[in-house]
């Protein structure tokens, strides 16, 4: 009698392969036997240096994102006073800092921003957290939408699976960053009643929506390949021919196979969304003054760079840093559920 | 000079105090005292002198006469070059409205009066193609010119006042929309397409003499003591009647000045020769030094400003009309001292201003608040520093005449805004906390100012509600009357430096796509308007325009003043006789020459 496994993954019967070559030789049958795919998965991820390193970075940016308050509190200072157009002492009449490396001092730590003399400081730590919240939703926000699709599409295939593909390939070959660039002063305009302004949260989520139009696409599409060839498998068959609903053969038989691309695609879609946010930002179509923002700081960097390379450096190398973590990140998870891809 | 390339300088000029301010003298690294306020700089000393603006007077019937006077160490003959970014709109003298195109007519068209430099910023309005800056009699509403004797078209046949009149009476056809609008006004009505449509069908307008083939004569309806410098305007500039191609004109047109159009690849280059029927002795105001001038268009300000400073080769004998020095070289540029006798500079003729829009910021004693208060200083700080801006306190431009300074809600003693001032008033005021909501181009510079003024206010109690605005379609947006904004950024240039030019235009008729764009309709300052309007006497006028300046400022405060920006350029060395023009803004051709 054939058991239908919930999830006969290859990454299940590799593991195997892998463990018995690492650091816990010649693992008895019943060890295997008690663990789950996830488990399996944490021992191979712990393993991996960079990979927790990369988790430690990552974890250090979201704890500084969530206490961004807590720290401004402690620091004395906030994102929003432009203490350098305020108080005479801090900045040249170009602008300018008046103290070397960007005017750090012990009162600012990472110096003041050329023209408007905010903190720099004050203004990272703000400008993470709303770069990390909008990238935070809109991972969440395209990865529902496109599992959703996704499996809608190649579980019911045939006319529906042939709609959702040409939606999906019109979505794909879509210029998405000039439509967002065109597109975004006429969102604005419709949200925003005259005489009021728009407020960050508004922005946010406007810029969350576009995200997130233009970003399902390609997970969906993945997963309906995913989920073609799984469900010509035997254990989707026999489920079917036992009776189960089709409810039951997408949540039980299908979803816990696919489990291992969502996470992937989403660890690596988070940074994409960080840099794209940042890149709206620096487009002019993302956050809007005063509201602190990782992009626009940096394009501020840019035009600024050559006589103060300081207000360039923290936020360039808070980016790349961030960034990189996240992605040998995704890369670790990624190797950490299917070694055999493992380079 | 012109209303219609105003949204593009704006923007322009924006745009290059942006950059400015991202290469004005940095610190980053240096030592604390580098770049202090008080260390001595190169332009400081000059300030006063810089900003001091022309002098412009009417000159007499021998000011009138030529050759213009020359530069000194004028050399003449070889070749010149041009470089800019845009090739020119419009050939045809009556669809000029903006400053750029109207400085390179100068090459091919000339007027009844014309800007003759007679010396260091100081210009005189003289006859051009007259014999003088015109006869004036009737009490201003007769204008009389005759013409100078050898004037003559490319062709060589003679430039006639029947030319001159077709030249006036052809404004009125339909196909011709850009030009300015004061001659045709005066004549007719201020609706004036609807009381005349053109010479073409073989109409006359009746107001317009030629009495005999010298002598033209305007009838005007009211007086108008300043149709002399009206007529300097390339828009009024002369079209021969028997060449009149109607709108192929814009694309052949005849030169009356001193080249003829060789070769013209459009928005690519253009290549001028000499006019043999140009006559230097009829021409007080033109130059015309260089046999040949090269122009070639499409180069941005990056490139414009690295060819200048490399200076090698046939850049030597380069110059640019209008392409200020690039925002990412400005540092460099002003700190380089082999450069120094190479810079231009030259304060901004346009005027500045935050309007109120008084239909919805009904209280004085807010938009008086909010005077006191503005953060003069700090806008400058942002969009550049001092080198790139000056602290502007009237509604006129220091460079119109008859501009007298004065500062009701002391901007310069209190540049970084008067607070205790602004709270007391605020306080008299029907709402000590009002919602002000404030429009303002959506370029990075604009937002960084626009949080500065938000700070600013928030300091006494107001609340700014900041709406960012496409800078394209921002003058078709703050223009509605029904704009639902209480304050917006707008500009004015005079179009001659005459407060005639500014006062009854941005606060003349309310109207959609008006340039009344604080919506004043007080009867008394419109009466008065009119009635300056009317005064024969040039300097009476200018007295009244001034103290009507102060007054509105004072009783009404309808704006706050910007800042006045000051303009930067490069040439090559071998350029003479180039320096940026007061009136117009741009470098002039007339006194360019090429040293050996």
């Amino acid at each position: 009698m054939t058991f239908p496994s919930p999830a006969p993954s290859p990454a299940g019967t590799d593991a195997t392969a892998d463990t018995a070559g690492s650091a816990e030789p010649a693992q008895p049958a019943s060890a295997f036997v008690g663990r789950s795919p996830g488990q399996l998965m944490w021992r191979r991820f712990r393993r991996d240096r960079t990979g927790v390193a990369s988790a430690v970075i990552v974890l250090f940016f979201i704890l500084v994102a969530v206490a961004a308050p807590l720290i401004s509190l402690l620091y004395g200072k906030d994102p929003y006073t432009t203490y350098g157009l305020d108080d005479p002492g801090l900045l040249n009449e170009y602008g300018y800092p008046l103290l070397p490396n960007g005017g750090i001092s012990s009162e600012f730590w990472f110096g003041i921003e050329p023209s408007l003399g905010r903190d720099v400081f004050t203004q990272l730590v703000y400008g993470i957290r709303t770069s990390l919240l909008i990238a935070l939703a809109a991972t969440l926000t395209t990865t529902i939408l496109g599992v959703v699709v996704g499996i809608v599409a190649g579980y019911t295939g045939g006319r529906t699976d042939n709609l959702i593909g040409r939606v999906i390939d019109i979505m794909l070959s879509f210029p998405s960053t000039l439509f967002i660039i065109a597109f975004m002063p006429v969102v604005w305009n419709l949200l925003v009643s005259p005489g009021e302004e728009m407020s960050a949260l508004m922005s946010a989520t406007t810029l969350i929506i576009m995200l997130t139009v233009f970003g399902w696409a390609s997970l969906a599409r993945l997963l309906r390949g995913y989920v073609l060839s799984l469900r010509e498998r035997e254990f989707v068959e026999a489920a079917r021919v036992t009776g189960a609903s089709p409810t039951r053969i997408i949540f039980k038989e299908l979803l816990p196979n696919l489990w291992t691309p969502i996470l992937v695609q989403a660890t690596l879609a988070l940074p994409l969304y960080v840099t794209s946010e940042a890149a709206l930002s620096f487009l002019g179509v993302g956050m809007m003054e005063p509201t602190p923002d990782w992009g626009r700081m940096f394009l501020r960097g840019t035009e600024v760079y050559q006589d103060d390379i300081t207000y360039l450096m923290f936020p360039g190398v808070a980016l790349l840093i961030f960034v990189i973590a996240f992605n040998l990140l995704g890369d670790s998870v990624r190797d950490a559920f299917d070694p055999k891809i493992k380079h | 000079m012109s209303t219609r390339r105003r949204p593009a300088l704006a923007v322009l000029a924006i745009g290059t105090l942006a950059l400015t301010a991202a290469c004005a003298k940095g610190n980053a690294g240096g030592s604390a005292d580098a770049g202090s306020s008080s260390a001595p700089r190169p332009s400081e000393t000059n300030l006063t002198e810089l900003f001091a603006p022309p002098k412009i007077e009417v000159g007499t019937a021998d000011d009138s006469k030529g050759p213009a006077i020359e530069p000194e160490g004028v050399v003449k003959g070889s070749t010149v070059n041009m470089i800019d970014r845009d090739d020119y709109p419009h050939l045809d003298p009556g669809r000029v409205y903006d400053n750029v195109t109207a400085n390179f007519h100068l090459l091919i068209t000339r007027g009844l009066t014309g800007y003759k430099k007679v010396g260091d910023n100081h210009y005189k309005v003289v006859g051009d193609l007259a014999t003088d800056a015109g006869q004036v009699s009737d009490g201003g509403k007769t204008w009389t010119f005759t013409l100078k004797d050898g004037v003559k078209w490319q062709d060589g046949s003679p430039i006639t006042s029947a030319d001159v009149k077709w030249s006036m009476e052809r404004l009125f056809a339909p196909f011709i929309t850009e030009g300015p609008p004061y001659i045709q006004q005066w004549l007719t009505e201020e609706d004036y397409k609807k009381s005349y449509k053109g010479p073409y069908d073989g109409k006359e307008l009746g107001n317009i003499e030629t009495p005999d083939d010298k002598t033209v004569v305007f009838k005007f309806n009211e007086p108008h003591a300043d149709a002399n410098y009206a007529l300097a305007m390339t828009g009024y500039g002369i079209v021969p009647k028997a060449k009149d191609t109607k709108e192929k004109y814009d694309k052949t047109p005849v030169s009356s000045g001193p080249y003829i159009i060789a070769a013209h690849s459009l928005d690519k280059s253009m290549d001028l020769e000499r006019n043999p029927n140009w006559d230097p002795a009829t021409d007080p105001i033109r130059g015309a030094y260089p046999d040949k001038w090269h122009l070639e268009f499409g180069y941005q300000a990056l490139a414009v400003t690295d060819r200048f400073v490399a200076d090698t080769g046939d850049d030597q004998k380069t110059f640019s009309f209008y392409t200020h020095v690039a925002a990412e070289r400005t540092q460099q540029v002003l700190q380089d001292k082999s450069l120094q006798d190479r810079i231009m500079r030259r304060p901004s003729p346009y005027g500045d201003y935050y309007y109120f829009n008084l239909d919805r910021v009904k209280d004085v004693k807010i938009r008086q608040a909010i005077a006191y208060a503005w953060p003069t200083k700090q806008i400058q700080t942002i969009t550049g520093g001092p080198d790139t801006s000056v602290i502007n306190t009237t509604i006129l431009n220091p460079s119109v005449s008859g501009w007298e300074d004065y500062d009701v809600f002391g901007f310069k003693q209190h540049p970084e805004g008067d607070l205790d001032k602004a709270k007391e008033l605020l306080a008299q005021s029907g709402d000590p906390t009002p919602t002000i909501v404030y429009g303002y181009n959506n370029t990075p510079t604009e937002q960084r100012v626009t949080v500065a003024i938000k700070n600013q206010m928030a300091k006494i109690g107001i609340k700014i509600v900041a709406k960012p605005m496409d800078t394209k379609t921002w003058y078709d947006a703050t223009g509605k009357v029904e704009n639902g904004l209480d304050m917006y950024w707008g500009g004015w240039g005079a179009d001659w430096p005459t407060a005639a030019t500014v006062f009854p235009v941005i606060f003349g008729p309310v109207r959609d796509g008006g340039y009344n764009q604080s919506h004043l309709k007080d009867p008394e300052v419109t009466a008065e308007i009119k009635r300056i309007e009317g005064l024969a006497d040039v300097d009476e006028a200018n007295k009244a325009w001034a103290a009507l300046d102060k007054k509105i400022m004072e009783t009404i405060t309808p704006l706050v003043p910007g800042l006045n920006n000051v303009g930067l350029q490069l040439r090559g060395s071998k350029v003479g006789g180039a320096e940026i023009d007061p009136i117009s803004w741009v470098v002039s051709p007339n006194t360019i020459f090429v040293k050996p």
